[in-house]
């Protein structure tokens, strides 16, 4: 036809390759300049937004010649390696039914930017740069959306639209009507779109793709899945609820407590218009399902009966409007479902139709509110001598809506009609279609006619404002592309209709979106429906009246359960949350160890019922001998246990606990592991002299008994802790049955003499192989005591006089004094020698470290904690900082020759009578020693300290003596 | 003594959970003492006990000896044994600083946070509000 005339090869000629991820990442680089720079653009904060929709829509307006001008189906496909691992490439593809949707997000997206900077002209200038930032954000997320061909890809898009819409619902924060509706469409959204995420998964599962166009190609990959019945609810679910389809339809009108320009563009152009574009692509999948495809209609009926009944009950223009996009949505889902080429065309017509009309009538609406205040359509009337542009756009705008020629809205609704005609289902959709067009005709009359002519004696307050460049250039430039479209229907045809419906029939077709073709059973129906219209628009105040008069439909508002199962969600969670949270740390730890006992049961049972080896087993007796002496120790480690846990008296307790671990040395020295037993014979001393301390002070018999016969049993514990105790022993048994893993022993075994020059394989392990995994322990320690240090800072400065001077402290007893000294000495010097000799003998950094430890204890012991710090000289955390530093420096070598950190170097020096081997592993262990011995004083002096420190109950009558717990342990 | 070794472990532990449920914090404090020894016992027994002679190269040899004990949960104990004892140790830090501030040693009696209401109510009354 005119393609001589239209197609401009040299526009398309300008796009680079690659340019569909390029504009993509223009579209999100520049809304997220949008956020640094609109809050200061002040009044041409609406202009400078609007360039980048802008510049975009020239972009895109770039692909149109080769979209409609290729053979077959034209498409463009681009290609981004994204998650190669998973699969997951940004591939974008864009055909004729993506460049209607990309043109009108662009496009429209560049009057709502004008239109909402002007909207925000007199709210804070920060508002306004977040407002437009986020309508760019949404701008770039439909985009991605549209132009994606990876489902996980679309969904992840899809569902930031979703968060801006939240945004954007909410963004007057201080109401609310406004969060809660918010709220609430996110809610459903994102709870569809939880839904659509496991259709999609299952889709790639099933085919063995994420590529939508490999999936509508063979569409029998997923029909033919025995998932598919999962998978088509799953998809419809998220399709519904994105486009507002019963019974999802309430969130919509909600929506409406968003700002009008974000109504007009999120609510009506084009986001709700997604839960159709997914539907219209999957459509070649869906439709080989006869049910699906009833499902699809009979929602899409449904939806369009029972939004025209609530239009016909609202009293708000936005709400009118609202409700009349759900129909339209409705319309369009049923369209899908149909079949036949025809739909194609009246899908692709009408949402271009509906996104020039309905966004010019939101426009209209916004500055009729703008200017009034009122937003209730009885509230409104006779504004036309004050925004006539406006109201010349709201009637153009309506005639469209109307269906009228010769306006663009009427071609649309013409091959509508003659798609439900056509289709199997004729007699029942067209009824339907009729009716909820006429109502249609009648909001688009009640709209436009009323705030502007109606003579409203209700309506007293004079305008704000006339008519605003910025807000009315939007419902002008729509409105007159509506019938600019109409009469000269060729170019929609060819440049946009044509490709859209052609990409979406999959086939090519002669596309006619023509204007006049004859008298047709279609223009009978037009004719009938506009005349129902006229009669609704008439009669609107008895009929709205009426309809409100029927209270039952309240009852029958899915919103209503909505908010009933929200409402009754979180009083589940407060409920669960104050029972199982209630600050009772017994509560806690009892659930815990129950959870965990449980589960090892369930292993063990589970387990034990496999017979490949991989159950439960138990050891032989066979070869397995008794040795008396380890079997007595045994038994005196259980028996400390025990003692410890059912003593009444702390101090009972703490000798159990010293004896089980004394015990637990004695068994590790036993059975060849020197190192434990020293390090657990020191640990478990230091232990004992901190608790001591401790105890020393502190109400000792926890529980106010002087007797130390009465026994702490409480059975319903004992009962948890012995069944934890018999879950662990079955386990213990198991493990000792199976074959043991030798690899990483004998590795060690082999190499640790030969690569790390030491005879102590333990030692090597700790300071050498695993130097790293030491480095990170001793740090944690480090971590620990300057954790407790602070926790108990404050207790110096309390001191009592009478416990000040070390030298008034009353010493134990004489030789313990005299000998104390040299104890100090002579410990010190024994920590040196295992710490030096530890690479080849038993010893090392950190026993060496707990040695001296026990020194400084022992001094602390006989004369005061003080004496024992003096001796320190330094800071214990300057001891443990430098222990750090020592170990860390001692791996840079290692980083400088090998290239790996902590892979220690040596050196052989020679001194002529004998040779001696020298390596960084040395620096490392002086690090962990000095590392522990100022860890392990950073606990000792800050106990002490505290303790000499009068405490609560001593000499602060204030504080009941002896605590609340021992008239609770009387009466216990 | 593959048996008695596993009892004894499950003991120990079975007697440190017993006392972690007790209500003075220095009960809980030995309890996770308790817990912590039976934890590294544990471990040292998974590695198999088949000797007793340390793993330390003899002169003369290259490589450890067949008959040597396993070196490997011997290093992942060692360093375990002193972490327990920092963990432990801050903790009787903690139970101190409890006891100085608040007066007594009852986990039950220690509620000051709870005592200031629920954030979660807190939120849902300014919601519907």
């Amino acid at each position: 036809m005119n393609s001589e005339t239209f197609d401009i090869p040299a526009l398309a000629a300008l796009l680079p390759g690659d340019a569909l991820p390029a504009l993509l990442l223009v579209a999100f680089l520049g809304s997220a300049l949008g956020f640094l720079v609109l809050a200061r653009a002040g009044r041409w904060a609406g202009p400078l937004a609007a360039v980048l929709p802008a510049g975009l829509f020239a972009a895109f307006v770039g692909y149109v010649p080769i979209l409609s001008a290729g053979e077959g189906v034209p498409a463009i496909v681009q290609t981004v390696s994204w998650v190669p691992s998973l699969g997951i490439d940004l591939v974008l593809r864009l055909d004729g039914f993506s460049l209607l949707f990309v043109l009108m997000i662009t496009g429209i997206g560049t009057l709502v930017a004008l239109y909402a900077g002007s909207y925000y002209a007199d709210k804070p200038t920060s508002d306004r740069g977040r407002f437009l930032s986020y309508i760019l954000l949404f701008m770039s997320a439909m985009l991605g959306t549209v132009l994606a061909d990876n489902l996980i890809v679309m969904f992840v898009f899809w569902e930031m639209t979703s968060l801006i819409s939240f945004f954007l619902i909410g963004f007057n924060s201080t109401s609310a009507e406004a969060r809660k509706a918010a709220l609430q469409s996110l809610v459903i959204t994102a709870g569809g779109g939880l839904a659509l995420f496991g259709g999609l998964l299952l889709i790639g599962m099933e085919a063995g793709t994420f590529s939508l166009m490999a999936i509508t190609q063979d569409p029998a990959l997923v029909s033919a899945s025995p998932w598919f019945g999962v998978i088509a609810t799953l998809v419809l679910i998220g399709a519904f609820t994105k486009s507002a389809q019963f019974p999802f339809h309430f969130w919509l009108p909600n929506a409406m407590q968003a700002p009008t320009p974000a109504s007009a563009y999120l609510h009506s152009a084009t986001m709700v218009k997604l839960g159709v574009f997914l539907l219209a692509r999957f459509d070649p999948v869906l439709s080989s399902s006869h049910a699906v495809t009833l499902v699809i209609v009979g929602t899409g009926l449904l939806t369009m009966l029972v939004s025209a009944v609530l239009a016909l009950r609202s009293e708000g223009v936005k709400a009118i409007l609202a409700h009349s996009t759900v129909a339209s949505l409705g319309l369009l889902v049923t369209l899908i479902g149909l079949d036949g080429p025809t739909s194609s065309v009246g899908i692709a017509g009408f949402i271009l139709a509906h996104a020039l009309y309905k966004a010019a009538l939101f426009f209209c609406a916004g500055i009729v509110i703008h200017a009034t205040g009122a937003t209730r359509i009885r509230d409104l009337g006779a504004l036309f001598t004050v925004l006539p542009l406006t109201g010349i756009a709201a009637i153009l705008a309506s005639l469209s809506m109307a269906g009228l020629p010769p306006f663009v809205g009427f071609i649309a609704k013409e091959y509508v009609f003659e798609a439900k005609l056509d289709s199997s289902f004729a007699a029942v959709v067209t009824m339907v279609a009729v009716i909820v067009n006429s109502v249609l005709v009648a909001i688009a009359g009640i709209v436009a006619l009323r705030p502007f002519f109606a003579r409203n004696p209700a309506f007293s307050g004079k305008p704000k404002h006339g008519e605003l460049p910025g807000m009315t250039t939007g419902p002008v430039v729509l409105a007159l592309l509506g019938v600019f479209f109409g009469l000269f229907a060729d170019i929609p045809q060819y440049y946009i209709v044509g490709p859209a419906a052609v990409a979406l029939a999959g086939t090519p077709f002669y596309v006619s979106f023509e204007i006049w073709h004859g008298l047709t059973p279609m223009l009978a129906l037009s004719g009938l429906v506009v005349a129902t219209g006229g009669v609704l628009v008439w009669k609107w105040k008895p009929i709205h009246e009426a309809m409100n008069r029927l209270t039952f439909i309240d009852r029958l508002s899915f919103e209503k359960g909505f908010d009933a199962l929200f409402d009754g969600l979180l009083q589940l969670a407060r409920v669960t949350t104050q029972t199982l949270q209630n600050g009772r740390m017994r509560t806690y730890l009892s659930v815990t160890i129950a959870v965990v006992t449980a589960a090892l049961a369930y292993a063990i049972l589970a387990g034990g019922l496999q017979s490949d080896g991989r159950g439960f087993a138990m050891p032989g007796f066979a070869g397995d001998e008794i040795r008396p002496y380890l079997a007595l120790v045994s038994l005196l480690v259980a028996a400390g246990a025990i003692v410890a846990a059912v003593a009444r008296s702390l101090v009972v307790s703490l000798v159990g606990v010293g004896l089980a671990g004394y015990g637990i040395a004695i068994l590790f020295l036993k059975n060849g592991a020197p190192d434990l037993a020293l390090t657990q014979f020191l640990v478990e001393t230091l232990f004992v002299v901190i608790v001591t301390a401790v105890l020393v002070k502190l109400p000792a018999i926890g529980d106010g008994l002087r007797s130390y016969s009465r026994l702490d049993l409480r059975p319903g514990d004992a009962v948890l802790s012995g069944a934890f105790a018999l879950a662990l022993f079955v386990v213990l048994l198991s493990i000792a049955a199976k074959p043991f893993n030798a690899t990483v022993t004998d590795y060690y075994a082999a190499k640790s003499l030969t690569e790390a020059f030491g005879r102590n394989v333990v030692n090597v392990i700790l300071v050498d192989f695993r130097a790293l995994d030491t480095l990170g322990e001793i740090a944690v320690v480090a971590f620990a005591a300057i954790a407790a240090w602070s926790v108990l800072a404050g207790g110096e400065g309390k001191r009592t006089s009478a416990s000040s001077g070390d030298t008034a402290r009353a010493l134990p007893s004489l030789i313990f004094a005299t000998t104390a000294r040299l104890f100090f000495v002579l410990m010190i010097a024994v920590s040196l020698l295992a710490l030096f000799r530890g690479h080849n003998e038993p010893g090392g950094g950190f026993i060496g470290g707990l040695i001296a430890s026990a020194g400084f204890a022992v001094l602390a012991l006989a004369f005061g904690i003080e004496t024992a710090r003096k001796r320190l000289v330094l800071h214990p955390v300057v001891w443990m900082g430098t222990g750090l530093v020592l170990a860390i420096v001692s791996g840079l070598p290692g980083a400088v020759i090998n290239e790996s950190f902590l892979t220690h170097q040596w050196a052989e020096l020679n001194f002529g009578f004998t040779t001696l081997k020298l390596g960084t592993t040395y620096l490392f262990d002086i690090g962990v020693y000095l590392t522990v011995v100022g860890g392990v004083l950073a606990f000792l002096i800050r106990v002490q300290q505290q303790m000499d420190a009068p405490l609560p109950g001593e000499d602060d009558p204030l504080v009941a003596t002896g605590n609340s717990m021992q008239t609770k342990g009387a009466s216990a | 003594m593959t048996f008695l070794y596993a009892a004894t472990v499950a003991i120990v532990a079975g007697a440190g959970i017993y006392m972690i449920l007790a209500r003075n914090v220095m009960r809980i404090v030995m309890g996770v003492a308790l817990l912590a020894a039976a934890a590294n016992l544990l471990i040292f027994l998974s590695g198999r006990l088949v000797s007793v002679s340390p793993p330390i190269i003899p002169d003369g040899a290259e490589t450890l000896a067949e008959t040597a004990a396993n070196p490997l949960p011997q290093a992942l104990v060692l360093t375990a044994i002193v972490i327990g004892f920092a963990l432990t140790a801050f903790s009787v830090a903690l139970a101190v600083k409890a006891y100085r501030s608040l007066g007594t040693l009852d986990a039950g009696a220690m509620h000051d946070a709870e005592d200031l209401g629920s954030p979660f109510a807190a939120a849902i009354d300014t919601k519907q509000g």
